[in-house]
């Protein structure tokens, strides 16, 4: 199953016990109460989905719309 | 002010300064620069075909990338500062151990040496890494970091990264994007200090935080950070980490918010406070550029845990969760600017007490074909305590307890790992965590089991059947003696058989009372042993007590009959019976035979309520404490026991009744004898005693008395308050004979626990000890479950020897007497103490947990002081403290507020109507209101200390204390000089002030405390005994140090002036300081207990001894003042009759002797005077040396600080200088002598430097345009130390 935008903030939502429409793609998740365990746990399952990116990766840009754009761009370099 | 501003000039382009996380770190390491406790270090152990090549390529290229690495660090006038060095970038070293033995150990030995060497920071490298070979296919890759340079993520990073690389290399592809650089990271944290972000971050945390409790720790004492830690490692239970998940999904919070919320509970509960504030180790980069960036960043989180122990679980992991959420969201605002906000610098104050770090995915880093497995050596600096948890992301959880080794022991740390594991095993499954014991399983099987399994049989009798076998066995012995006079057992028979039958004919008998209120005599004594032998209880009185609280309780007690003297009749409004009316001889009749389970005596305490209430003990409790006591000390009829202790005090139960059990003497004391030392110690000596008690508080007078010297006892007892080491010593030192500490309260029976305080004990504190037969004691928490040792609780007794509870008021009893959780039929009495336990068992006692306090041993209830005020009809409020505001001084002071204007003295003797003369409050402060908490509870902190004892510290008063408090002043800007309790921090000072403190101190004293010294005693006092301890005697050593330098150049010895102090020359030495290192030389005369020296010449003969010392490769840069100058040369002349090279030799506005010799004498005063720094003319009235004294003490003198016996020194210094001089003949130097001439000075005088030409080979001219007095000063030496700095390069030059 390859990821989306969408399954990716219907992910989020699950894990900090809110509703997906909830979460604006430019929302900061730290201040949605995303930590660095829950990103963890994220990461492992994108990662089974193919997702190729590390943790540095996804924590340097925090919000939906920077993960996504730093996916696109590695799928981009191929 | 803040530290730091990236905005702030930078002395370079390629320096910066030190980030807000760095920072904290730069502190700790420069307090102890020789700390190696900051290498982080690890390794990865690799087995496979490693492809060393690979891997070194791998390396390299991630060394490139890591700027962090090559990081240098330099301390400049703008504060601490980095920047790269490339030449400290890290190579990978190499090292094959296969031909080694044991290649495993050689390279864990090289690593943990390694690891325990302190980094330079200033030179670097920060960081190494080898990789050492094991066999051909198994390698140690070992990495050092310092954590400056890098935190725990940014190791993980650097780690993952060379993986990465190898992997990537190895599979023929290109590695991932490398790391951001560091300015990146710096930058960001630079806009963050100045950003919308941070002031939001800081509101939170002052909501958060305000209130802060004193944060506690899982240990006595506070301590930097050592050179090491404890470590105890356990791999928990697979089925503890399922179960750990399991609740977690359960709960739906994360696995380690859970535990971390465990975790919290288990330090909160072992601290033993209301709330726990946990260090929360927090990465700090996520939606960060620095995500990337291996660099320090790591802040910690403190964060609040309040007892929650009474909910659900699941709320209290919910709420815990949503808390650590919070924070974590706030997270990037530093800990070290939380602590500058609150004011928690230094000493005791800490933002956070143990730390809990969780690392759920704490993975080894992917070496493509190998198998990797990675172990921390270690990560920074312990503290306290911290509690890491590392997980591998599936099923494994590995437990890592640190601990200061200052704080605690290795057995504390496998203690706290066995017991949490066991903690958390029980949470897991638990409902409520108070239902939790913090006390593992096997340390209940100790403590609660073990410890009281203290069965013992004892004869099911009353008291009257022991004593009457004692009179029956013993008849002629002498059973009473009491101001020469003795009863015999067979008199003591008789006269308590006759009073017993009259009082068995006024209805005495089982469970019935008989009140006594006699004074020490034999009729006392025989008044008790006819009540109890009548079957009643007696119900003792002090006839000193108000008659208002009398009546009381006698309208309670309802006594069958009341035993009093004549002169106690008044007390009383029913009849008494009194000695004269007494039967003396007995008829014969039928007594009333009392069983064990009916009363002895019922003796009344302070109540809380304000009615004193009344202890009802039964005969089998008092016999098991008095069998105990006889057999355990081996009581016989040798004995001689005296009787001194109130009858209303229930210590007196064992002196009147153990000697009837053993046929021993009861030796009474005359009334009133026990409060005089002088007495008593004759009375011993005279009455040969051989048992005596003693309230410890009276036992110091005792000890303090000459009389008691050399005194020989068999056992002396103490109870009723703490018996401290200090006593215990002292007793020791004086006495020959046991000391032994008993406990207990009224209500069980007069002692339940023992301890024998011998000589050799060093036990502080002193503990109340084990419990006494078929008795228990345990240490419980609030919810009466068991705490392990080491953790403050209530103290709970149980057994026989418990009352029956109190008269007439079942409410109380109920209250304090419960059932025993863990004994069915058995009950507990609460004794309000609180206590812990040691680890061998031993119970120490450490205080009330309720307002009832111990004034010279007295138990008083501050509420009954409280009702006493109110029943006056005075006041409208009314609240009493027993307040220490001065060490061992104890103090009930009443607090009131007034219906109407309230005369004190009025109110004082209201309640000494109704209250005993210990209970009355020594003072009394009428407030217009009491002062309440923001939820409306009394204050009780907030109520002032009464003004009769002053304010809180005295001034300063020795040189150490004066010279601090001067400094502290003007480093941090006060208004007045702080008093000796003065804290640096809490003042204003920070970090940063503190290094300044340092440095004037040095500059002042010549010596150097240490930064350190500053941080553990911050107070004026702590640090001046700090001071005094270091031997630093206030500046007047033979030499000290004026300013530091490179120590490979030759230091400057400065001789000093006239006054035989050289501190004068600060401001030169500081100008000269840095190239090199400059010393004073003062005058051994500056001590008083040293003789004068003979002649100037000794002098400088003994100077240049020491001065040789000192350096002693020369050559020697000598240079004076006035008479420094004439010893400069002295001294210069010295050393080249020994052939020894001198440097730079220079006189400051010297002149040889022979100018001086033909001067009239000059008046001893004004030069004092003038060596102070006052014109004598302007002081015509100061003409003899004490008005000099009290003057240079009023004023601003550096010299009026000076202690008494150091200012006489300087005074005498002075004073022989003008013999010395005239009575010095110059011996002629060959070499050149610079000299440095005040040119504005000497109009009236022919003073030129050509007057040296006949005592030295050469003159080197400085005219400097200033008059003689100013040539130390500031702008004088502007002028001149750029001079002598080229004459003493010249030097330098010639030795390269």
């Amino acid at each position: 199953m390859t990821i989306t935008l969408e399954r990716m903030r219907a992910d989020v939502a699950a894990m900090i016990h809110e509703q997906p429409q909830d979460i604006g793609l430019d929302d900061n998740l730290m201040d949605l109460g995303l930590d660095s365990m829950r990103l963890m746990n994220l990461i492992l399952a994108w990662q089974e989905a193919g997702v190729d990116l590390d943790f540095g990766e996804f924590a340097e840009e925090f919000s939906l719309a920077g993960w996504w754009r730093a996916i696109e761009a590695k799928r981009a370099r191929g | 002010m803040r530290l730091v501003d990236i905005g702030e000039a930078a002395p370079g382009r390629d320096a910066w300064p030190l980030t807000e996380a760095q920072l904290g770190l730069w502190y700790v390491q420069r307090i102890d620069p020789g700390n190696p406790i900051l290498n982080a270090s690890q390794y990865v152990e690799l087995r496979g075909p490693l492809d060393i090549r690979l891997f070194c390529r791998a390396f390299d290229r991630m060394a490139e990338e890591a700027d962090s690495l090559s990081l240098v660090f330099a301390e400049t006038a703008f504060g601490p500062r980095q920047r790269l060095d490339a030449a400290t970038r890290p190579r990978l070293q190499i090292v094959d151990l296969t031909a080694q033995p044991d290649p495993v150990a050689a390279a864990r030995s090289a690593m943990v040496l390694d690891t325990a060497t302190p980094v330079d920071l200033a030179r670097g490298p920060v960081s190494a890494f080898t990789l050492y070979r094991l066999g051909a296919e198994h390698f140690f890759w070992y990495e050092r970091i310092h954590h400056l340079a890098i935190d725990g993520y940014g190791i993980v990073l650097v780690t993952n990264r060379v993986g990465e690389i190898y992997s990537a290399l190895k599979a023929g592809i290109e590695p991932g994007p490398a790391f951001a650089p560091l300015s990146q990271a710096l930058a960001e944290d630079a806009a963050y200090l100045c950003g919308e972000r941070r002031t939001q971050d800081h509101a939170f945390w002052m909501t958060e935080l305000s209130g802060l409790p004193e944060v506690a720790s899982l240990a006595s004492g506070r301590a930097v950070s050592g050179a090491s830690f404890h470590r105890q490692t356990v791999h928990l239970p697979a089925a503890l980490f399922r179960q750990l998940t399991g609740r977690a999904d359960a709960l739906k919070v994360t696995w380690p918010d859970l535990l971390t919320v465990l975790v919290a509970s288990y330090c909160r509960r072992f601290a033993a406070v209301p709330e726990a504030v946990i260090g929360l180790p927090f990465m700090g980069r996520l939606g960060s550029k620095a995500a990337r960036v291996p660099c320090t960043l790591m802040n910690v989180l403190p964060v609040r845990f309040a007892d929650m122990e009474d909910a659900p679980l699941a709320e209290v992991a919910v709420q815990g969760a949503k808390k650590l959420m919070a924070c974590r969201r706030h997270g990037r605002y530093r800990s070290e600017q939380l602590r500058r906000d609150l004011g928690l610098i230094g000493g005791q104050r800490r933002l956070f007490g143990p730390l809990i770090n969780v690392q759920p995915f704490d993975m080894p880093p992917v070496f493509a074909g190998l198998d990797v497995a990675l172990h921390i050596l270690g990560a920074g600096a312990v503290d306290d305590i911290t509690f890491t948890f590392r997980g591998d992301a599936k099923a494994s959880l590995m437990m890592e307890v640190d601990c200061n080794p200052a704080l605690y022991g290795a057995d504390d740390t496998a203690a706290h790992a066995e017991r949490l594991v066991a903690y958390l095993e029980g949470a897991l499954v638990a409902e409520r965590l108070a239902d939790v014991p913090l006390a593992s399983p096997a340390e209940i099987r100790r403590y609660v089991r073990d410890a009281n399994a203290t069965a013992h049989p004892v004869p099911d009798v009353t008291l009257v059947d022991l004593i009457e076998a004692t009179m029956r066995s013993a008849p002629d012995a002498p059973a009473v003696s009491f101001e020469g006079r003795v009863l015999t057992y067979a008199e003591l028979e008789r006269q308590s058989r006759a009073l017993a039958e009259q009082l068995a004919c006024r209805g005495a008998g089982p469970d019935r009372l008989v009140a006594v209120a006699l004074p020490r005599s034999l009729d006392l004594v025989v008044a008790l042993f006819a009540i109890v032998r009548a079957g009643a209880a007696y119900l003792p009185l002090d006839p000193r007590h108000p008659r208002e609280r009398i009546q009381r309780i006698l309208a309670s007690a309802r006594p069958v009959a009341i035993l009093a003297g004549l002169a106690e009749q008044d007390l009383f409004d029913a009849d008494t019976l009194h000695p004269g009316d007494w039967t003396r001889e007995p008829s014969g009749a039928t007594l009333p035979v009392p069983q064990p389970v009916h009363l002895a005596y019922v003796i009344y305490t302070s109540g809380s309520t304000g009615e004193p209430k009344g202890v009802m003990i039964e005969h089998r409790a008092i016999v098991n404490r008095l069998e105990w006591m006889r057999s355990h000390y081996s009581f016989g009829p040798q004995d001689r026991i005296l009787q001194k202790t109130p009858a209303t005090f229930d210590v007196s139960v064992w002196e009147f009744f153990l000697p009837a059990l053993c046929g021993a003497t009861l030796v009474v004391a005359p009334p009133e004898a026990h409060r005089d030392p002088q007495a008593m110690a004759r009375l011993i000596r005279a009455e040969a005693i051989t048992t005596l008690h003693f309230v410890p508080s009276m036992l110091s007078a005792f000890l303090a008395a000459p009389e008691s010297e050399g005194l020989s006892v068999a056992r002396v007892f103490c109870s009723g308050e703490e018996l401290t080491p200090d006593q215990r010593d002292r007793f020791h030192a004086r006495i020959r004979g046991e000391l032994h500490n008993l406990y207990g309260p009224t209500e069980a029976a007069v002692d339940v626990s023992y301890w024998p305080a011998t000589s050799e004990d060093r036990s502080a504190p002193l503990p109340i000890g084990w419990p006494v037969w078929n008795t228990s004691l345990m240490v419980l928490d609030e919810g009466l479950q068991p705490v392990p040792p080491g953790v403050a609780g209530h103290l709970f007794l149980g057994g026989v020897q418990l009352a029956r509870g109190y008269l007439g008021r079942p409410d109380l009893t109920a209250d304090r007497f419960l059932p025993d959780p863990f004994r069915p039929d058995g009950r507990l009495y609460r004794t309000g103490d609180l206590a812990r336990l040691r680890p061998d068992g031993a119970v120490v006692f450490l205080g009330r947990s309720d307002h009832q306090v111990k004034i010279r041993g007295l138990r008083i209830e501050l509420g009954e002081i409280e009702a006493a005020l109110m029943a006056s009809g005075l006041l409208r409020e009314a609240v009493v403290m027993a307040r220490a505001d001065r060490a061992g001084d104890r103090r009930i002071v009443a607090y009131a507020v007034a219906t109407a204007a309230l005369d004190v003295e009025a109110l004082r003797l209201a309640v000494a109507r109704r209250l005993p003369d210990y209970m009355v409050p020594s003072a009394f402060v009428i407030l217009d209101a009491l002062p309440v908490t923001a939820n409306g509870k009394l204050d009780r902190a907030a109520l002032p200390a009464p003004v009769i004892e002053g304010g809180q510290g005295r001034p300063a008063e020795t040189a150490s204390e004066r010279l601090l408090a001067r400094l502290y002043r003007d480093l941090l800007a006060l208004d007045s000089l702080p008093d000796v309790e003065g804290d640096f921090f809490s003042l204003g000072g920070d970090s940063l002030s503190a290094v300044h403190l340092v440095l004037r101190i040095k500059e002042e004293t010549g010596l150097d405390p240490g930064l350190g010294a500053v941080f553990e005693q911050p107070t004026i006092a702590g640090l001046a005994a700090v001071l005094d301890r270091a031997g630093i005697d206030h500046g007047l050593g033979p030499i000290i140090r004026l300013a530091e330098g490179e120590a490979a150049r030759a230091p400057l010895f400065l001789i000093h002036p006239a006054g035989g102090i050289a501190w004068g020359y600060r401001h030169l030495a500081r100008a000269l300081g840095g190239q090199r290192t400059v010393y004073g030389v003062q005058s051994p005369a500056l001590d008083p207990d040293v003789a004068l020296p003979d002649s100037l010449e000794v002098l400088a003969t003994a100077y240049v001894d020491r001065i040789v010392e000192t350096y002693p490769s020369g050559p020697w840069h000598v240079a004076g003042w006035s008479v420094g100058g004439i010893l400069a040369q002295a001294m210069a002349a010295e050393l080249e009759a020994r052939g020894l090279a001198a440097g730079m030799i220079a006189m400051l506005d010297s002149y040889p002797c022979e100018c001086w010799r033909a001067e009239p004498e000059p008046d001893e005063t004004a030069a004092l005077l003038a060596i102070a720094g006052h014109d004598p003319l302007a002081h015509p009235d100061l003409t003899t040396r004490a008005a000099i004294t009290a003057f240079l003490r009023q004023g601003g003198s550096p010299l009026g600080s000076l202690p008494d016996a150091a200012l006489d020194g300087v005074i005498r210094v002075v004073l022989d200088t003008n013999r010395l001089v005239r009575g010095h003949y110059h011996r002629r130097f060959g070499g050149t002598v610079v000299h440095v001439r005040a040119a504005l000075d000497h109009q009236d005088r022919d003073l030129t430097p050509g007057l040296w030409a006949p005592h030295v080979g050469a003159i080197d001219r400085v005219d400097v345009p200033f008059l003689h007095p100013q040539l130390t000063s500031p702008a004088a030496t502007a002028e001149i130390a750029p001079q002598l700095a080229r004459r003493l390069a010249a030097f330098d030059t010639e030795k390269d």
